[in-house]
């Protein structure tokens, strides 16, 4: 009797989260990719336009805000992948020289723990032409110097690129620093009789050991910039015009300040099949993975 | 002259001294395993050696040439790691390779390196493959590899065969004797096992606690182990130890142990002769009994002892006998063994020019 | 053998040439970091006047708290002209409901996955496993009409509600994760001696979640109080969180900006997180290792 009991309870237990992952995930993308074939504007429309099914698609993609958002994601997601780079040079220096470790550590993390609200204050201050870095320049003798990045429409997007470097390359370098450190030391020993050097040991052995984390972040990082919408309300609110807008940021403004749901809807599918195409890899990446460490240790 | 010295070694990990003031001279050709419990620094002299780590003072020489301050790379030697420490991203081939090109040997000499190497250890099959792709035995075989193709003077192998199972053990020990015998490097080999140690050494040097308990070749440390430690240390089964009371009778030196048990040492050869009352250790090897002797044995010492146990590992067996309040190890044939019960008293001798005896608190030999 | 130190002593090694040149580039990139947050600290105890010259590295010439006490108590947000205080309060009213339902769900669905047998438990954790990548956007209309329905929309139980949603697949795979690496021979035993579900969970596992309960709780506290989106999608008036108030302070358009006030006001916003971080920075990065393979 206990057994059966123990086989039932642990099922009841489970049912808030089904029901949760049920109704406010699957139910709710459902729900969504339905709208985004209807003609819904500032309320639901429970009707399919048959007339013309893929009409919000078609209006999203003459849309000059969508192309820019599209434009934004790629410019963004290259832009912050030097954020990767800058992340393994730094764990790559810390875990050299081991001084110092907790100390650049926590420097190098910190921005992860502030919100993006805040870390655009001062990000907007430091780009303020009248009292920022420009005047600093400036003041120092540099009279060509022009950082008025964010209200130039062809600049701005980098400005929010170095925002986001910011931001995140203490989270690759503590991912990095976790994927060095597993490297059995005895290789770097036996790099250092054969007196290979440093460059080469990075380029030709630790990087390529590495390649899992590596992908690990570029996927993390991709994922992390279809999402990227504190960022750009903090630091531009999409400014100036629509020349810093990204899908999540446009599909809140068609939600929001359009008021048009069913294109609001169309967007949102698109930016989960955008993280499809981004995540399926990742799936097939663990589970790669997974098999791999069945077979044994990898020397 | 010596191919590799250590002079006066003093080496301090913060404020802990692991090795204070060790010297050790290996010839040329030599195959040395310095032979420790873990802990005992044998370790931290081979890294010393390959530079790996740095000495607080003391001085290194591999041939004529002081290395203490210079590079890994740059004292021409190559080394044997435990994990093996193949690169992983790197065909065998390219392991092989990677140590070469940072020597810029001519291409033709390179390629002729790889090729000796792969034959000499039949590698050829495996050159395409990656570490990940081979077994524990082919991986170690790379590395050894790894090392020859170097044609350094002096091969460094850190416990290379613990990760590996008792077969392999095996073959690979013998597999580097042959290497060794052969090419004839000089040869530093790190193992807390005396198996490896006894089969393939030229010389051992024991270690404890940071110093060299002995130097000598296999036999010399097993026949004439030097203190306590080395005696109790060195042979599997190990030596018994038994305590006891150095007593002059009758003009004649003897063993007298707390049951009253004795044994005349008068055929003894004393190193240095202990003094009346001193406490000493008597050691006896399990090999060196000698069961059903037909009446007395000259030169031996014999007595008759309570068999307790017997212990029979096939080939082999292990008789325990009481012995002054301690007890005996003996070893049998596996045929003898079987004859005899627990509870029955068998007649032993033991060769008394073949005793080790021990002074029991400083531990030296008597 | 004391005098073999003497014999070939060797110089202490100085740090090489390579150790300097790192630690002098750590130490640059650790002050290129720190730009932003000296900035909004030496602000926001400046003077209008003295901002106004430009040097934005200088320090204040008086250091004045006057920029933290308007901004705590006066600054407009909006309409309202209460200060960051409503807002502080506000977030500090979400965040407690949001841990504890968020953490409780997830805790008992990864304690459930992980060590009993559900026969659908692999299937379950591949969908959580997609969940937890999915955009915000796509399921942000459909939980409004949730909300409206339930009747909660603008509440601090909608926010609450919204946060514990959204953090149930990560932090499942969290606790899962943790728990999987239990021994099963513990929760046999365990089983054989009592059998219930829930006894286990408190007696046995609850006791054992201390570490990761801190990971996650750090985890979930810098992420709620840190949030905008929901606060501002979910909040009603009167309700929405800290870093809303600080976004509608700053990005106010009208009249002359006091960017000292601004500066005090995202300190103010950043000080509760900043705290945790520095002062159990090692669990913050766990957390985050952990939040973010969750694989």
């Amino acid at each position: 009797m206990a057994l059966r009991w123990s086989r039932v309870t642990p099922q009841i237990a489970l049912l808030p989260s089904v029901g949760v992952t049920l109704v406010a995930f699957l139910g709710a993308i459902g729900w969504t990719i339905y709208m985004s074939f209807t003609r819904s504007r500032r309320l639901p429309e429970y009707e399919i336009d048959w007339e013309n099914p893929f009409r919000q698609f078609n209006r999203l993609f003459n849309d000059a805000g969508w192309q820019i958002s599209l434009q934004n994601l790629i410019v963004l997601a290259l832009g912050s992948g030097l954020a990767i780079v800058v992340g393994f040079i730094l764990a790559a220096m810390i875990e050299r020289e081991r001084r110092g470790e907790d100390f650049f550590r926590t420097v190098f993390l910190y921005p992860l723990a502030v919100s993006l609200i805040v870390t655009g204050v001062a990000w907007r201050w430091i780009f303020n032409p009248q009292y920022g870095i420009e005047a600093f320049l400036k003041g120092l003798g540099w009279e060509g110097a022009s950082f008025n990045w964010l209200s130039d429409p062809s600049t701005a997007m980098y400005a929010i690129i170095i925002a986001a470097i910011w931001q995140s390359s203490g989270f690759y370098m503590a991912l990095m620093l976790a994927g060095l450190k597993g490297i059995n030391t005895e290789i770097w020993s036996a790099a250092r009789i054969d007196g290979v050097s440093l460059w080469r040991v990075y380029l030709e052995i630790i990087i390529p050991m590495m390649k899992f984390t590596f992908l690990t972040c570029a996927i993390l990082l991709s994922l992390g910039v279809i999402k990227a919408f504190d960022i750009v309300l903090a630091m531009t609110n999409g400014g100036p015009g629509q020349s810093t807008w990204v899908p999540a940021y446009y599909t809140i403004n068609a939600m929001s300040a359009k008021g048009n749901l069913g294109l609001a809807s169309a967007a949102a599918v698109l930016m989960l099949l955008i993280t499809l195409a981004v995540f399926l890899p990742l799936v097939a990446l663990t589970a790669w993975q997974q098999r791999q460490a069945g077979k044994g240790d990898a020397a | 002259m010596p191919q590799v010295s250590f002079e006066h070694i003093v080496k301090r990990f913060g404020g802990v001294t692991v090795l204070d003031g060790l010297d050790l001279a290996v010839e040329d050709g030599d195959f040395l395993v310095l032979l420790g419990p873990s802990g005992c620094g044998k370790t931290t002299l081979l890294n010393l050696l390959a530079g790996l780590l740095d000495v607080t003072s003391g001085r290194i020489m591999i041939g004529d040439r002081d290395v203490t301050e210079l590079d890994p790379k740059d004292r021409g030697l190559a080394m044997v790691f435990q994990s093996y420490a193949l690169y992983p991203t790197k065909t065998v081939e390219g392991n092989l390779r990677f140590g070469l090109s940072a020597r810029k040997l001519p291409k033709s000499e390179a390629d002729a390196r790889v090729q000796w190497a792969s034959d000499l250890l039949q590698l050829t099959p495996l050159m395409r493959r990656k570490p990940s792709e081979l077994s524990g035995g082919q991986r170690q075989r790379v590395a050894i590899g790894r090392a020859l193709v170097k044609h350094a003077d002096v091969l460094l192998f850190d416990e290379p065969l613990s990760n590996l199972d008792a077969k392999l053990r095996t073959e690979m020990r013998l597999e580097i004797k042959k290497l060794h015998d052969t090419l004839k490097p000089t040869v530093v080999y790190v193992t807390h096992d005396q198996i490896e140690a006894m089969t393939m050494a030229t010389k051992i040097a024991i270690m404890n606690g940071g110093e060299i308990q002995q130097f000598g070749t296999p036999d010399e440390v097993y026949e004439n182990p030097q203190n306590l430690f080395v005696a109790g240390f060195i042979g599997s089964p190990a030596m018994n130890l038994t305590d006891g009371r150095f007593a002059v009778h009758d003009g004649a030196p003897n063993a007298v142990f707390p049951d009253g048990t004795r044994i005349d040492l008068s055929a003894y050869p004393f190193k240095s002769s202990p003094k009346d009352g001193d406490a000493i250790a008597v050691g006896m090897r399990p090999e060196h009994f000698e069961l059903d002797a037909p009446g007395a044995l000259p030169g031996h010492t014999a007595f008759d002892l309570r068999v307790r146990m017997v212990e029979r590992t096939g080939s082999d067996a292990l008789i325990s006998l009481d012995f002054a309040d301690d007890q005996l190890f003996v070893r049998a044939e596996p045929d003898r063994a079987a004859k005899t019960r627990a509870g029955e008293t068998v007649p032993v001798h033991y060769p008394t020019a073949k005793l080790n005896l021990f002074d029991a608190r400083e531990g030296r030999r008597l | 053998m004391t005098d073999a130190t003497v014999m070939y002593p060797r110089k202490p090694k100085r740090i090489k040439g390579r150790s300097i040149a790192i630690i002098v580039f750590l130490t640059m990139a650790a002050m290129f970091f720190c730009v932003p947050l000296y900035v909004l600290i030496v602000t926001s105890f400046k003077e209008m006047d003295q901002i106004r010259e430009g040097a934005m590295f200088s320090l204040p010439t008086t250091w004045t708290l006057e920029a933290w006490h308007f901004a705590w108590f006066e600054a407009c947000s909006g309409l309202s002209c209460s200060g960051l205080k409503t807002g502080f309060w506000n977030s500090v009213v979400i965040l407690i409901p949001s841990l504890i339902a968020s953490i409780a769900l997830s805790m008992v669905t990864g304690y459930a996955l992980a060590l009993w047998d559900v026969k659908w438990a692999g299937p379950f954790l591949f969908i959580l496993f997609l969940c937890a990548f999915v955009p915000f956007q796509i399921i942000m209309y459909p939980l409004i009409r949730l909300t409206v329905t339930m009747g909660i929309y603008g509440s601090i139980t909608a926010i609450a509600f919204v946060h514990t949603v959204l953090a149930m697949p990560v932090l499942t795979l969290i606790f899962r994760n943790f728990y999987k690496d239990i021994p099963p021979e513990l929760i046999k035993a365990a089983i054989m001696d009592s059998g219930s579900f829930w006894r286990i969970f408190v007696e046995i596992i609850l006791p054992m979640s201390g570490n990761i309960l801190i990971v996650v709780l750090i985890l979930q506290i810098t992420s709620i109080w840190n949030d905008y989106l929901i606060g501002v999608t979910f909040g009603g008036l009167g309700t929405k969180p800290m870093t809303v108030h600080l976004a509608n302070m700053v990005t106010v358009s009208t009249g002359t900006v006091s960017y000292n006030v601004n500066m005090a006001a995202a300190l103010l916003t950043a000080i509760p997180p900043l705290v945790i971080y520095f002062v159990l920075g090692k669990f913050f990065v766990q957390g985050i290792a952990a939040g973010a393979i969750k694989g």
